[in-house]
This record gives C-alpha cells, structure tokens and sequence, in this order.
C-alpha cells in the first residue's frame, strides 16, 4: 500500500544564507527520507521546493549547548536571574531536610510580606517581596552562568539595518568570550563550591535585606523575632534548619560583599530615600560649611584691620599725652 | 565518613580563601542533617579583609582525643581519611566491648 501523506522527496534545501554544516553535524532528516524511499516516485530530479526552509524561527536562534537538557534551561534560568537581581544573598546549605526548607522558607515570605504591608502603607506598593526567592542552585553552572553574565556583552542592538542579532547565553560567541577570559574575577570564584542557596531580590531593598537578614541569619544588628512576636519561627524544625544554613557573601549590583558588608547595606535606615534624605543633609551641611569658611577670610580681615586701627588711635593718643 | 564518633567541631575560616576556605566548607557539607543535635559545632567565619587569617578545624572524639587539621596541607579526601581512621579504632572498640 503506497504511504498516505505524500512528501516531496527532494532532500530539503537550506536557505543560502545558512549553507553548509553549522555545528559540523549534517542535519539529516529520517522521517523524510524513509518516506522517499517508500514513495520512490519516478521524476525525482524535476520536483524542486518552493521556498526555503528556516531552519530556525528567528525568535530561537540555534544554541551552542543542546537545548533540550536540564543543564542548559538551568544555564539560561540562572544568567537571567543573575541579570536580573541586583541584590542577591549567596548561603551554603549543609544538609537540611525538605521540612526544614519549607518552615524557613514560609517563615521568609512571611517576614517579606510584612514588610511590604508596611512600605504599601508609607505609598510604595511594588510589593517587591512577594518575587524574592530562596532557592538552591546547582553550583557548576551557576559559576558557568556567572561568568557568561559578567564577562559577555550581547550587544544586542548592534544591527544596523534593523534586524534584531540571534545572540543569546547559550550560544558559542557567549560560550568563547566567557572563557576567553581566564584572568578576568568576578570574585565570587572562591565561593562558588559545594551546596548552595541563593536569595534574589528584584532590586536593591535594604528594608527587605533587612527583613531577610533576620530571618536567615540573626545577628546583634538584625536580631531573630522574639518568642512571643512570633512563636512560629521559634520551632525546633526551623530552628535546626537556620543552623546548618550559612550565610557566605553578597553579591550587590555586581559587586561582592562579605556578611559584614551585607549587614551593612541591611543597615542602611529608610532604604533609598533614607540615603538621598542623608545625602541631602550632608550636602547642606558643606554649604553652611563653604559659606562660614568665605565669610572667615573677610571677617579675619576685618578683625585685623580693627585691631590695627585700635592701635594706631592708641599710639596716637600715647603719642599725644607725651607731648 | 563516619561521623557517629565526633562529639564537637570547631572552626574557624575565610570563605573567600580558596584553598582552606573550600576545604572547610566541604567539610561542614559532609555533617550528617541531624549533626547540631549530636555533636558541638562552633563555627568562626573572618571577613573578605581576613582571607589570610590562619584557619583552624579541630575535631573532638568521644573517647576524648583532639585532632586538629591543619587545612592549608590536607585537602578534603584527606581529613575524611584522618577522621576515619581513628573512628573505625573506636567502632572496633566499641564492637568488642559491646
């Protein structure tokens, strides 16, 4: 019985611009070809195809890495989130149990919501905290993703005639130019082994670093909710959990901090309004300074030229009696 | 590694510290879940200012012997051969006596 779906049984042809193996791998085609040889029809050599064939939508270009693995989604996963948060606290994990994560986690977002209430009150209702994760990452290739983000620049606007450039994290160029790169740090290297857990946050919020800070690793600064405020988090399964987990370091819009540079940035009182309201304060401070210091030179002068009159009317005077 | 000897672990370190940083780090992974609960663990982590600052690890066992590794030698293989084989004398100990 001849097959239903009659194929046209020309090997498929490749647009011109793409002629050639692209990854030295010659794309064949197995359904086609099984089909031509059932068909097998006589005027092979007349039938040309009408128009060429993409081998790619232009929204997907072709990835360096197979695509279709874990390994390289959670590569593209991870350069995004790397990309997209500013603030972002790195934890190692020794061993905690699936209740413990879940107990430190809700206790998290629950911390987290709190805030949010309270900043929705004072008029900024971003609600940020409700997309800040504490996940685990596999930590090869998030150091893979780090490096990609840091040292690879996808110029994407970089086509003159209007045609967005198929670049993207996955592909050899981002491949190459991160590891073309051996000398260059992004000083995350020495962390960046064993297990992991990171906390993104969508920007830089120290009033939810604060909160967060807290929660995962009290300090004397950041001190734990007390018993009474909030007995849940006091339970020995969150407890046990909180333990074993360590904060390690920051990594704040591109730059690294330690725990202590990280409990500093917690500190910051107010957030970014905080700092501009302090930054003000300061900045009119060194002009009342300016002002008192020009005003100094002339009043000196004044002052001595004073002075010098006293005198001179005093020598006059002198000068006067004795005569 | 057998960690049902060890009654306590102290140390101190820099995570930044490639070498000794890591080795350290991969040693408190290696702790079983329940390791808070069975054994003290005293963990002393120095700033990104103190990336040379000596690292300690020393380990208590239950029959009272200190062993303190020096981290800047032993890589990890080489702690867990140190701490194994003092815990395997006192699991054979601990077979004959009981």
């Amino acid at each position: 019985m001849p097959p239903r779906i009659r194929l046209a049984s020309v090997p498929l042809r490749r647009p011109a611009a793409t002629q050639g193996p692209i990854s030295g791998i010659e794309y064949v085609c197995r359904q086609c070809r099984n089909a031509s040889l059932a068909a097998a029809p006589a005027q092979i050599d007349t039938v040309t195809v009408a128009s060429p064939i993409s081998r790619h939508p232009p929204t997907q270009p072709p990835s360096h890495k197979p695509p279709e693995f874990r390994k390289s989604q959670l590569h593209r996963q991870y350069q995004s989130m790397l990309s997209s948060s500013p603030l972002m606290l790195v934890f190692q994990h020794n061993n905690l149990k699936a209740v413990e994560w879940t107990g430190i986690r809700r206790e998290l977002a629950a911390a987290l919501r709190k805030v949010d209430e309270e900043m929705a009150k004072a008029g900024n209702d971003a609600y940020m905290g409700s997309s800040m994760k504490l996940q685990i990452v596999q930590t090869g290739i998030l150091a893979s993703a780090m490096r990609i983000v840091e040292f690879w620049n996808p110029k994407f606007d970089a086509a003159s005639d209007g045609s967005v450039p198929s670049v993207h994290g996955l592909s050899k160029k981002a491949y190459h130019a991160a590891r073309k790169n051996k000398d260059l740090q992004h000083g995350l290297e020495p962390l960046l082994s064993g297990p992991l857990a990171v906390l993104t946050f969508p920007s830089v919020s120290p009033q939810h670093l604060k909160a967060a800070l807290s929660i995962l690793a009290p300090s004397k600064e950041f001190p734990a909710p007390k018993r009474k405020a909030n007995p849940a988090y006091h339970e020995p399964q969150i407890q046990a959990g909180l333990q074993k987990l360590m904060l390690l370091a920051a990594r704040v819009e591109g730059k690294v901090f330690d725990s202590e540079g990280t409990k500093w940035i917690g500190s910051i009182s107010g957030g970014i309004d905080g700092l501009r309201a302090q930054l003000v304060a300061m900045l009119s401070g060194v002009g009342a300074g300016i002002t008192t210091t020009l005003e100094a030179a002339s009043k000196s002068l004044y002052l001595t030229m004073e002075s010098r009159k006293s005198v001179l009317e005093e020598e006059q005077k002198g000068g006067e009696s004795k005569e | 590694m057998l960690t049902k000897y060890i009654t306590s672990v102290t140390t101190a370190f820099s995570p930044f510290n490639p070498r000794s940083g890591k080795t350290v780090r991969n040693f408190l992974a290696m702790l079983p879940p329940n390791a808070r609960s069975t054994m003290a663990i005293d963990v002393k982590m120095h700033d990104k200012s103190a990336i040379e600052a000596p690292t300690t690890l020393a380990v208590k066992f239950k029959d009272g012997k200190e062993m303190k590794l020096d981290v800047e030698k032993l890589k990890l293989r080489d702690i867990q051969t140190e701490i194994d084989r003092h815990s395997r004398i006192l699991r054979r100990q601990e077979e004959l006596t009981g």
